[in-house]
């Protein structure tokens, strides 16, 4: 070891080293450090490389708000995390950290060009260098920046770990647990309150595991708090953000400490449901500014003593102070104690308390007060620093390695911010402090403003002879914003701390300005002589700190990414082939292709099958609601535009569906069973919109009516048998009904059993065909379909999917809602009028069908196309124009909606929404597709047995 | 005929078992969604007491809104179809399937995913919540066995979700 770890004291365990590396480079550290502390103990400052100017940076805190020591950790393909805080990562053996931003070397990097431009990068470069020309911006500026920008790697590889997710409830959460957090929880102790403490370190403790004296203390309490059944205590766990009604977000990291992974979740996400909210969030030490304070070397004096009494380890051996504030004296102190050598104390006030004089001289310390840091001198590491007295004193040097800032604190206000608590500023402290809560939350500890380190100076940028726009001095480290940066803001007429945040990316970084927000409050408070509190503040927002994808991925991933419907019968389909594609939720049989047949070859087979003899369709996914009550009939008469009062029971209708807009939504056959229960059938992508605006109108609008409605959707397995030889299939197989064409018309519905199974069984179709669509209860769907498929083997039943439906339909000129509709189009529009009941008194959207751009000529109306060759199929949502000869833009009047080739027709068909299109049959329209222009004749809709001969047989 | 055709379930028949939980597919029953303007007529129509605390269970009916019921039956026998009356009775037997989540971590695979405080839902209890994106009916028969009730389509994935909880 290189002599920075003491001799004795910290909370690392001497007896057990740990083996890791950084940069390749292998070295020792104990159980117990972290990434930083180990490093630190080998004597190593130099931890990365900043974002803009590339300048070596060290350490300059020891926990989560640390902003420099950024570096990666590789555990393996897929698990590379970047951006990670030295301070944070807890060693484990075999423990792989790089750094980043650098190239070739942290040592020697070659975008430290940057740092000696650094005159030329002023706040607001980028903005205002690369405006013109415009045509420079996608090809040259962007790339180029966004090569330079950025810290770390991204993740290339998919992520193999599991990340687990819960809910929780609990009367008091507590956020933080050092003393102030330990001693709201302790006072729960024997209660029936179920307390959850969340603590992000991966001990209790706070800044008590900083302070020897008080550990006694801290071993009693968290034995008690771990006895106590009423108390979870979860570490290494970071709230990271606070949502509405005490919802709190927290990650808890269970693996990344490990020096084996083990099958577990790597993090779990908690979303915790609070009573109450107690935050001890603590206080985070303030920087102070001065040229060249982002030296590796440089850090909080807090920071310094924590490495010394927690880790045992001296950040130097000869270590100076620069302090504004009481704490940083009492911390050299400690240090000293310790066994770190002090250089010197320099603080920026002309007098201090007499006791703080008496324990330096006792110490041997050199004190200098009334003056400031005015320089520092070493690249990667401090080697000197020079210091400068405000009365006229020369200047003078102090040997040092490393020296430490007490600017005194800034309580952590984030998670009040979250929940949308006041702030206000206090002047003796310098600081915004909680107000008024905005939940059922307080603030204990120093988040609250409530702490014992003495008292300090608040102060913008310490005193200085040099040039203030020559001078390094940073306010915002790992944004690398400067003291200058921001005075140059203000001159350019920034007034609001939310502006001048946004034109110099103050605080803007992932540390979201723990340590530069409030020094860059002061300095724009000074720059335009205004009060703190005149320039605003800025608001935190979640997360806390950085979190991964995964943890708030949870399990979404793969099989559990989101439910995939399948029904009953997909089972079968898998077994036998099918191409599959998706529906809304649910996933679809499309086709089911025989050896080596490609989409167009097996649709083609199947849909000559259904129309020789006979074809069999999954449609288990349409949706269906059952409407019981006295007036079901008459709340379907409120809601369809056709007539559903005088519906016989066991008969079938089409009904159409528009929204208030007199927009078509929806459609679906559906059958009356009785005379207040009716069976619906909705189109499977409407299915739940369809039950909730119909239980919206009747909450809303039809109260008094006695009907209720009931998703029977996955009640019931439907298959639907289609084809001439429909009938003679189901006949051996049904009991209980008269399937004869005089007994069981088309559109009927007849109640009865099928193998045994009690069956609703409609006779209706949605290919022309002779057909029904057996409902059977869900599961028996695949046991029913197996049957058929035996059964029709004699009539060499042949399985269809959705592809072939939909070529069947559009043969017939049956439209599906959703493809030959789009939200604008009337039931006049899609040639549905016959649909609309004339002589009703109201329905859904029959006002909206008064309206003057309804009623207007020239709408687009839906027509069919025959191409002029047969052989084109066109493309669905190719547009379409009446002059093909004009310049581009062209005046499009509409596009191709549905288009197939019909194997029965042995030609294309489509069907398309045109301008007028009603009063153009005949006429040759223009479809431009890519490589040539199409031409194809209006005609109607129905392109196959427009008698429906085959229907009624 | 039917006992010759096979049911054909979306989860496993042979229970998952990890520790401390075990997940199972409760056996077939029927289900009515008993809808009604007052309890009293249905409570006449069926010859039955129907609870009227939203949550409550009583005699197999689980009430589940101000109008709304559940009425889950192991027995198949015939129930009233409430012709002419305000009230709504509507076979779901086969909407949903069961899952018994049974053991001391019962709660606890739950909650991975249901955003209900289990640890104040009373045994006996029943309720239409959400496990994820997915809606179930949970109901509370011990301290430490559930019923949860879900659509069948989206069984399997619930399966997978809940399984994958126990096992970690």
């Amino acid at each position: 070891m290189s002599g920075f770890r003491l001799k004795t004291g910290g909370r690392v365990d001497r007896s057990r080293s740990v083996q890791f590396s950084f940069d390749g480079k292998s070295y020792q550290g104990l159980a117990g450090d972290t990434l930083a502390s180990a490093l630190l103990a080998n004597g190593v400052m130099l931890f990365g490389r900043s974002f803009k100017y590339h300048r070596p940076r060290g350490l300059m805190a020891a926990g989560s708000e640390e902003p420099n020591a950024l570096i990666s950790v590789d555990r393996g393909p897929g698990r590379f995390t970047p951006n990670l805080r030295a301070t944070g990562v807890e060693i484990h053996d075999g423990l792989k950290a790089v750094s980043q931003n650098r190239w070739p070397s942290l040592a020697t990097d070659f975008g430290a060009i940057n740092d000696r431009l650094g005159m030329f990068l002023p706040a607001g470069f980028y903005n205002k260098t690369f405006m013109w020309p415009r045509s420079f911006w996608d090809k040259v500026y962007e790339p180029a920046i966004r090569k330079m920008a950025g810290l770390g790697d991204a993740p290339t590889e998919e992520d193999p770990d599991h990340y687990a997710s819960t809910y929780a409830h609990c009367d008091l959460l507590i956020v933080g647990a050092g003393p102030a957090g330990i001693d709201a929880a302790l006072a729960y102790l024997g209660s029936n309150k179920r307390v959850i403490l969340i603590e992000e370190q991966d001990e209790l403790g706070g800044g008590a595991l900083a302070d020897p004296s008080l550990w006694p203390w801290l071993e009693r309490s968290n034995t008690a708090l771990i006895d106590a059944p009423n108390i979870t205590i979860m570490t290494r766990t970071t709230a990271f953000g606070y949502y509405h009604d005490n919802f709190i977000g927290a990650v808890q990291r269970l693996t990344d400490h490990l020096s084996t992974l083990g099958d577990g979740p790597r993090e779990k996400l908690w979303r915790i449901r609070a009573t109450e909210v107690v935050l001890a969030q603590g206080a985070i030490e303030r920087p102070l500014v001065f040229d060249g304070n982002d030296t590796p070397g440089v850090m909080l004096s807090s920071a310094a003593m924590v490495f010394a009494n927690r880790y045992g380890v001296a950040v130097g051996k000869s270590v100076a102070l620069m302090a504004s504030h009481d704490s940083g004296w009492h911390d050299v102190f400690a240090m000293a104690k310790a066994g770190v050598g002090i250089s010197a104390i320099i603080d920026v006030r002309e007098s201090v308390d007499e006791a703080l004089m008496d324990e330096a001289s006792r110490l041997g310390i050199d004190v200098h007060l009334n003056h400031s840091v005015t320089g520092v001198i070493g690249r990667q590491r401090v080697s000197s620093i020079q210091i400068y007295g405000s009365e006229g004193q020369k200047g003078r040097r102090i040997v040092c390695d490393a020296l430490l800032m007490a600017g005194g604190w800034t309580p952590s206000v984030h998670l009040w911010s979250h929940s949308k608590g006041s702030l206000k500023w206090r002047d003796d402290l310098g600081a915004y402090v909680p107000d008024q809560p905005n939940e059922n939350a307080r603030c204990v500890g120093a988040c609250s403003g409530d702490w014992s380190h003495g008292n300090g100076k608040v102060i913008d940028v310490l005193p200085t002879p040099k040039d203030q726009s020559r001078i390094k001095a940073f306010v915002d480290f790992q944004n690398d914003v400067t003291a200058k940066d921001i005075l140059l803001a203000v001159r350019e007429g920034f007034r609001s701390i939310e502006h001048i945040k946004r034109y110099t990316t103050n605080g803007m970084a992932t540390d979201q300005g723990k340590t530069s927000n409030l020094n860059g409050l002061q300095i724009a408070s000074s720059a335009l002589t205004k009060p703190v509190p005149e320039i605003g503040l800025t608001s935190f927002r979640p997360p806390y700190t950085p979190q991964t994808f995964g943890a708030l991925a949870g399990h979404a991933k793969g099989a559990l990414f989101q439910p995939t419907r399948t029904t009953n019968i997909d089972s079968w389909a898998e077994a036998n082939g099918a191409v599959f594609e998706l529906v809304a939720q649910w996933r679809r049989a499309r086709y089911f292709p025989k050896s080596d047949e490609d989409m167009h070859a097996a649709v083609n087979r199947e849909c000559v099958a259904v129309r020789q003899s006979v074809g069999i369709f999954d449609a288990s996914t349409l949706g269906k609601i059952e409407v019981v009550g006295p007036d079901a009939a008459e709340f379907l008469n409120r809601m369809y535009t056709n007539p559903w009062k005088a519906l016989e029971p066991s008969r079938c209708r089409y009904g159409l569906l528009l929204k208030e807009d007199g927009f078509i939504t929806d459609d679906g056959v559906s059958a009356r069973l009785a005379p207040d229960r009716f069976h619906l059938t909705t189109t499977t992508g409407g299915a739940a919109r369809v039950l909730n605006m119909m239980e919206d109108y009747l909450q809303t609008e039809w109260p008094d009516l006695d009907v209720w409605l009931t998703s029977t959707t996955e009640q019931y397995a439907v298959i639907a048998l289609q084809g001439p030889n429909a009938r003679k299939l189901l006949e051996p197989l049904v009991d209980g009904i008269d399937l004869s064409s005089e007994a069981f018309p088309h559109m009927a519905i007849r109640e009865g059993t099928i193998c045994g199974i009690p069956t609703r069984l409609f006779r209706v179709s949605f290919t022309g065909e002779l057909g029904f669509e057996i409902n059977v209860p869900t599961a028996y769907g695949r046991a029913v379909w197996e049957r058929l498929m035996a059964e029709g083997a004699k009539y060499d039943i042949t399985p269809y999917g959705t592809e072939t439906m939909h070529v069947l339909r559009a043969e017939k000129g049956f439209i599906i809602v959703g493809q030959d509709t789009d939200g604008t189009v009337t039931p006049f529009d899609a040639g549905l009028d016959w649909a609309v009941g004339k002589k009703k008194p109201d329905f859904v959207g029959k006002r909206s069908m008064a309206r003057p751009d309804i009623i207007a000529l020239g709408r687009k109306q839906l027509v069919g196309l025959l191409t002029d060759d047969p052989n084109v199929v066109l493309e669905e949502g190719a547009q379409i124009v009446a002059d093909p000869n004009q310049p581009i833009p062209m005046t499009m009047i509409g596009h191709v909606t549905s288009a197939y080739w019909s194997e029965t027709l042995g030609r294309s068909i489509a069907f398309a929404l045109v301008a007028g299109g009603h009063g153009m049959t005949g006429d040759t329209l223009h479809i431009p597709m890519p490589g040539k222009i199409y031409t194809a004749k209006v005609s109607g809709v129905v392109f196959y047995d427009p008698e429906g001969a085959r229907l009624h047989v | 005929m039917s006992e010759l055709l096979n049911r054909n379930e979306p989860v496993p028949q042979a229970p998952y078992i990890a520790t401390g939980v075990t997940i199972s597919l409760a056996s077939p029953m029927k289900r009515y969604s008993l809808r009604a303007r007052e309890a009293r007529t249905l409570e006449s129509l069926l010859n039955v007491t129907v609870p009227k605390n939203i949550g409550a269970i009583e005699g197999g009916i689980a009430c589940l809104g101000p109008d709304e019921w559940l009425l889950r039956v192991d027995a198949d026998a015939p129930v009233p179809t409430g012709a002419g009356l305000p009230v709504a009775v509507t076979d779901i037997s086969e909407r949903s399937i069961c899952l018994i989540v049974e053991g001391p971590r019962a709660s606890e695979i739950l909650m991975s995913g249901c955003p209900l405080d289990l640890d104040n839902f009373a045994v006996g209890r029943a309720t239409r919540t959400i496990y994820e994106t997915v809606e179930i009916i949970i109901i509370r028969e011990a301290e430490d066995r559930y019923q949860v009730e879900v659509w069948r389509s989206f069984a399997s994935w619930l399966w997978t979700a809940l399984t994958n909880a126990a096992c970690h």
